[in-house]
């Protein structure tokens, strides 16, 4: 099966831009929440700052900002044939509502014009787990053998939509989520943009380290330090085929995913499954049963919604990209918001960072219309 | 290959009185679930053993509309009192999670937009869904649904060796 | 009497166009059968929260979550009592 490499990252984030300054946040504990009047409700927070924006379209902006900057640090040509574009958003434009502009379609089409995508782009709208939905999409396309390079882009904005609809659910806490905690309570909306560059061929033969193309440094004596190849080894999406809106009793779709992606893998190559970790009652609940059943109740476990809130299409994006930063570093990231285990059967969670040196890791995330994912991610050359 | 479609501005109550009749959650749904839980039911009606749980069929929706329709009632309803039976039908998956739920299909359920009703493109993505090695066959639907009375549909159920 | 009567029969009306109950008069359901659970009309968590709502708007009543639903929904008769104690409307 044709290997999939990860050759260049984008992101836009309340806490930083580039993915030195975002891991940094995440391990001091950094975060930007902050409650915000809602219509009427409050809700707290993880917004991006719109201030001096004037565009028409602050989503349309994000998402060209995470994708360029993946696309320049991969060094490849956009309009080439061979590049495809997906995206990943749950409402995207929705405070269009009364135009056509709300179409995701548009948006996309859009998107691609900016970047000179000359390709059909294609929007993955799978609830919370379009991310990682979109990132497997990008996967079987390279698979297909049809694209050399697939930019898979994740966006979201919060909005009155938004906020009022989870609001109406009584999904939201006031106060900073906190993932399988005891004392956890709901969630909190987030937003962000995050831009992967998938390729059949590892980075290295395009370039040596982040920012740097291979035609910048043709004297090897010069050559920066090798980047690691981060491979998607595979993924897959499974429904529990249970409740439109309520998690799995059994964590059904959840356990399937993972075993589908960890067949042949063992437990012990994982530096740690990073999780949905949403910090509602049912959610890490059910987590938690799905990762015992798959025989991970060992394996480090983190969520990092505690920094960046819940940014919906943008989530299995941005935390399959912190996450792969984290473990370049040889670390477990913290647990932001969990103090006390609130899960049964428990979970390997921590509120403190942690040392790894492994070089794989599982991204899991659950969604509405009873979808789970999961995808398993390695280091080049690890095996 | 199996092949539906239900006309534009069909009677969808009716159509759910002939084929189920048994699933009052069907009136809880926005018309884009009740349209794919509809044409599922025209094409795996008289299937053996079709509630047993399984994990080798895909559920994979495509429109160009997604829930628009649903989210212009949410958006009404939002100005005074938000409703969440409408907030939770604001997504083009949802019709993906009624069919799996109604029919215990525990594979791949997604939903993807596209620019057009394309179909060598819908099919090339059918094939890619195929990878995933527990796959064996797929219920593909084109619901393209802009508003309650206007859609177009066509659905298929396809099997792997249909793919070659 | 009279008014608690009215009461209950507004009520079952409003969960039957609230809820989309199909086909359901308020003559099918019993005042005092359970709303939720196999036995009940099979109601289940987006129906107390779309309940909820349903309070607050026709008789200004805020719960406080979910599981306060649960409690004031377990039967017709039983929301009536809450609502005939508790609106503002």
């Amino acid at each position: 099966m044709t290997k999939v490499y990860c050759i260049g990252c984008g992101l836009v984030t309340p806490v930083g831009n580039s993915p030195s300054e975002v891991l940094s946040a995440v391990r001091a504990g950094k975060s930007a929440f902050r409650l915000y009047d809602g219509w009427p409700e409050p809700y707290y927070a993880s917004l991006l700052d719109r201030k001096g924006f004037e565009g028409p379209s602050f989503f349309d902006h994000i998402a060209l900002q995470a994708a360029s900057a993946a696309v320049q640090e991969a060094g490849i040509d956009a309009s080439s044939s061979r590049v495809g574009l997906v995206l990943s958003t749950i409402k995207g434009n929705i405070e269009k509502i009364d135009s056509e502009d709300v179409s995701l379609a548009v948006v996309a089409e859009s998107l691609a014009k900016a970047l000179g995508v000359k390709t059909a782009p294609v929007v993955v709208s799978n609830a919370c787990i379009s991310g990682l939905a979109a990132l497997l999409q990008g996967v079987r396309m390279i698979r297909s053998g049809a694209y050399d390079h697939i930019i898979v882009v994740g966006a979201e904005v919060q909005s009155r939509f938004i906020v009022t609809g989870f609001q109406s659910l009584k999904a939201l806490s006031l106060n900073p989520c906190k993932p399988f905690d005891a004392n956890r309570e709901g969630l909190n909306v987030g937003e962000a943009a995050a831009a992967m560059v998938l390729s059949a061929q590892p980075a290295s033969e395009n370039y040596f380290s982040e920012g740097f193309p291979k035609n910048q440094f043709p004297d090897t004596s010069t050559k920066p330090t090798l980047i690691s190849n981060w491979e998607i080894v595979d993924g897959a999406v499974r429904n529990d085929a249970n409740h439109i809106s309520g998690p799995s009793r059994t964590g059904e779709g959840s356990y399937n995913a993972l075993r589908y992606v960890l067949e042949g893998v063992s437990a012990e190559e994982l530096a740690f499954v990073n999780v949905h970790g949403t910090a509602t009652r049912y959610n890490d609940q059910m987590e938690a049963i799905a990762l015992n059943r798959a025989g991970l109740q060992d394996v480090p476990i983190n969520a990092l919604k505690g920094i960046f809130g819940h940014t919906m299409g943008a989530a299995g994006i941005l935390e399959s990209i912190v996450s792969m930063k984290a473990c370049d570093a040889g670390v477990v990231l913290p647990t932001h918001g969990f103090s006390q285990m609130g899960v049964e059967p428990a979970v390997n969670v921590s509120a403190l960072e942690r040392k790894t040196d492994k070089k794989a890791f599982v991204k899991l995330l659950s969604g509405f219309g009873g979808v789970n994912g999961a995808l398993l991610f390695r280091k080049g050359g690890a095996r | 290959m199996k092949q539906v479609s239900i006309p534009s501005g069909a009677s969808l109550t009716e159509l759910y009185r002939k084929w189920v009749g048994d699933y009052p959650k069907f009136f809880k749904m926005d018309t884009l679930s009740k349209l794919g839980f509809l044409l599922t039911e025209m094409l795996v009606h008289d299937e053996p053993d079709r509630f047993t749980f399984r994990e080798d069929r895909a559920v994979l929706v495509f429109s160009r509309e997604g829930c628009v329709a649903n989210d212009r009632h949410y958006a009404e309803s939002m100005k005074d009192f938000p409703s969440p039976a409408l907030f939770v039908y604001t997504l083009p998956n949802i019709v993906s999670g009624e069919i799996a739920i109604r029919n215990k299909w525990g594979g791949e359920s997604s939903a993807y937009v596209l620019e057009s009703y394309d179909e060598a493109r819908i099919w090339e993505m059918v094939r890619q869904a195929f990878q995933d090695k527990c796959t064996q066959s797929a219920l593909v639907a084109w619901i393209d649904c802009p508003s309650d009375n206007e859609f177009i549909t066509n659905a298929w159920l396809v099997n792997k060796t249909d793919m070659l | 009497m009279l008014d608690m009567e009215n009461l209950i029969n507004e009520l079952k009306l409003k969960v039957i166009d609230a809820l989309n109950l199909d086909g359901m008069t308020p003559e099918d359901i019993d005042d005092n059968a359970p709303l939720f659970g196999d036995e009940g009309l099979g109601l289940d968590s987006i129906d107390v929260l779309e309940l909820i709502v349903l309070l607050e708007k026709n008789y200004g009543i805020r719960l406080a979550s979910p599981a306060q639903g649960k409690e004031v929904f377990q039967s017709v008769a039983v929301m009536a009592a809450y609502v005939e104690k508790n609106r503002t409307k």
